[in-house]
């Protein structure tokens, strides 16, 4: 590997605990759910200072992202553009450290109205601070609330929802696996749901997934979890605004700055 | 109203700090602390490698600082930035001159296996004075660290982990930073915002020990300091090692009882 001048230098290379993990653990077994049981979600807007929007979301039993959103800035050519950045951060995975995963930034398009914003970018960053599962869900879902906390014109709110199959040839579906039902998953599925529109903005799904009919309950099942989902973000929208509306009808204490 | 900053603030105030540890389930330790808006991650990850050729008795501990865009619009995304590589060799610094931690202890089997702790700084909310922040975070997540038992079975030679029983890492010294922004070398501000920085024509960096023992100076350029002025810096963060430690010790003890 070239040396990398550019970070503080470490060994060449290293391997995870987890490879050398005593095999005596029992997998821990992982009680019994229910497929279309929702985890419980934690949404809140306008949490950073320095972006124009930003939003943080998490879904109960540990997945946690951070999205924020710049502009609209100035760009060269003619229509607006929304550019996506999704990372991992290097803690957020269990065993070894996390090479950088596809984007899903498609998902996020149809929901913007790109035509008012000529010759202008909008740029936007998700992070994924810990993985629990279902984190590309969770990442679209943050990144569709902090467009909304920029003040960015969007048709509707964009609600992800993970599923994935287990293994086996009876495999069912679960709606937002954990990681471990994730690990173990034969087939992994992710939509996208414009709830307010009832329109399908993303769908990526992968691994086998048995036939058609299959599939096709899958993104039943998964948009019927959008829809429940739904309410949960606008209520955290409006709570951003509302603390916001508060902030600026206390008197400026010395303004921190001048906007 | 004399002596006062934009922000409220005398002179010689901090912001409100906050931190929060233990919040990672994923990472081996993490802490996540805010200084007023700034806002820094910790996460520290632990692996396997070879000890160092030239030192076989050591671990290693990296540490990596990155200032993403989503922090501040001053970041682009990319390889780390000028600041960043600045800061992440702060940081080693820091790590090196203080013995936070002894890299011996970090060996497991002299020569053959040793822990590698990789600690990841990522910048959520830019405001100013990323050095203080990150330095805490960094006292803060090594605290949480556990590192599970690990034995090197002797027939096969291979390493045996033990998830189940953890240790928490061997702390020496609590280094806790101090930043102060230089004005034409007359006015001194503690904790700058990032307004505050913009502005100064010289930062200085303190990092203390307990004991009011000093760890290192970082004056990375800038405008001049009279010796007096400098006298007055490390009185400051004297004071201020002793804040941080109390938030440090009340947090720790309450999570204690896991």
């Amino acid at each position: 590997m070239a040396l990398d001048h550019r970070r503080v230098p470490g060994p060449e290379e290293s391997q995870a605990p987890l490879l050398y993990a005593v095999p005596g653990e029992a997998g821990t077994e992982v009680p019994g759910r229910e497929a279309a049981s929702l985890r419980p979600l934690l949404a809140r807007a306008g949490l950073l200072s320095q972006a124009e929007g930003s939003a943080y979301v998490e879904l109960g039993g540990g997945t946690k992202v951070l999205c924020a959103v710049r502009g609209p800035r100035e760009a060269a050519e003619g229509r607006g553009r929304l550019l996506c950045e999704f990372r991992r951060a290097p803690f957020s995975a269990r065993g070894a450290r996390p090479r950088p995963g596809p984007a899903a930034a498609e998902a996020l398009a149809p929901a913007v109205r790109l035509a008012r914003y000529p010759r202008a970018r909008l740029e936007l960053t998700a992070l994924v601070l810990q993985d629990g599962g279902s984190a590309l869900a969770a990442a679209l879902s943050a990144a569709a609330l902090a467009l909304a906390d920029a003040g960015v014109e969007m048709f509707d709110l964009v609600v992800g929802c993970g599923l994935c199959r287990a293994p086996g040839p009876g495999g069912a579906w679960l709606l937002q696996p954990s990681e471990a039902e994730e690990r173990a998953a034969a087939a992994r599925l992710t939509v996208a749901l414009m709830p307010g529109l009832n329109q399908v903005a993303g769908l990526l799904g992968s691994g086998q997934g048995g036939p058609p009919e299959s599939w096709a309950q899958a993104v039943r099942l998964g948009l019927e979890g959008c829809q429940r989902l739904y309410p949960v973000l606008r209520r955290s929208l409006l709570r951003a605004a509302e603390r916001r509306a508060a902030e600026a009808a206390q008197p400026p204490l010395a303004s921190k700055s001048v906007t | 109203k004399e002596n006062c900053r934009p922000d409220g603030r005398e002179l010689g105030e901090f912001r409100t700090t906050t931190v929060n540890i233990g919040s990672i389930a994923t990472a081996d330790g993490s802490a996540l602390v805010k200084l007023g808006n700034t806002t820094v991650i910790c996460g520290i990850k632990a692996e396997f490698a070879e000890p160092p050729a030239e030192s076989t008795n050591k671990g290693y501990i990296v540490p990596n600082v990155d200032l993403p865009p989503l922090c501040s619009s001053r970041f682009r995304s990319g390889p780390p930035g000028e600041e960043a590589q600045a800061t992440s060799q702060f940081i080693a610094d820091v790590i090196e001159n203080s013995e936070i931690i002894m890299k011996e202890d970090l060996c497991i089997a002299n020569g053959k296996l040793a822990w590698v702790l990789y600690c990841d700084f990522i910048c959520l909310d830019y405001d100013g004075n990323i050095l203080d922040a990150c330095t805490f975070a960094l006292l803060a997540a090594l605290k949480n660290v556990q590192l599970p038992k690990v034995t090197i079975n002797e027939e096969t030679g291979l390493a045996e982990v033990d998830l189940k029983q953890t240790n928490p890492l061997n702390i020496r010294k609590h280094p806790v930073a101090t930043s102060f922004a230089v004005f034409d070398d007359t006015i001194l501000i503690v904790d700058p915002t990032a307004e505050e920085e913009d502005l100064a024509t010289g930062t200085v960096t303190i990092v203390m020990d307990e004991e009011g023992r000093l760890c290192s100076v970082h004056k990375p350029g800038g405008s001049g300091l009279t010796a007096a002025k400098l006298q007055d810096c490390i009185t400051r963060a004297v004071t201020r090692h002793t804040e941080v430690k109390k938030l440090i010790d009340k947090v720790i003890k309450s999570i204690k009882p896991k």
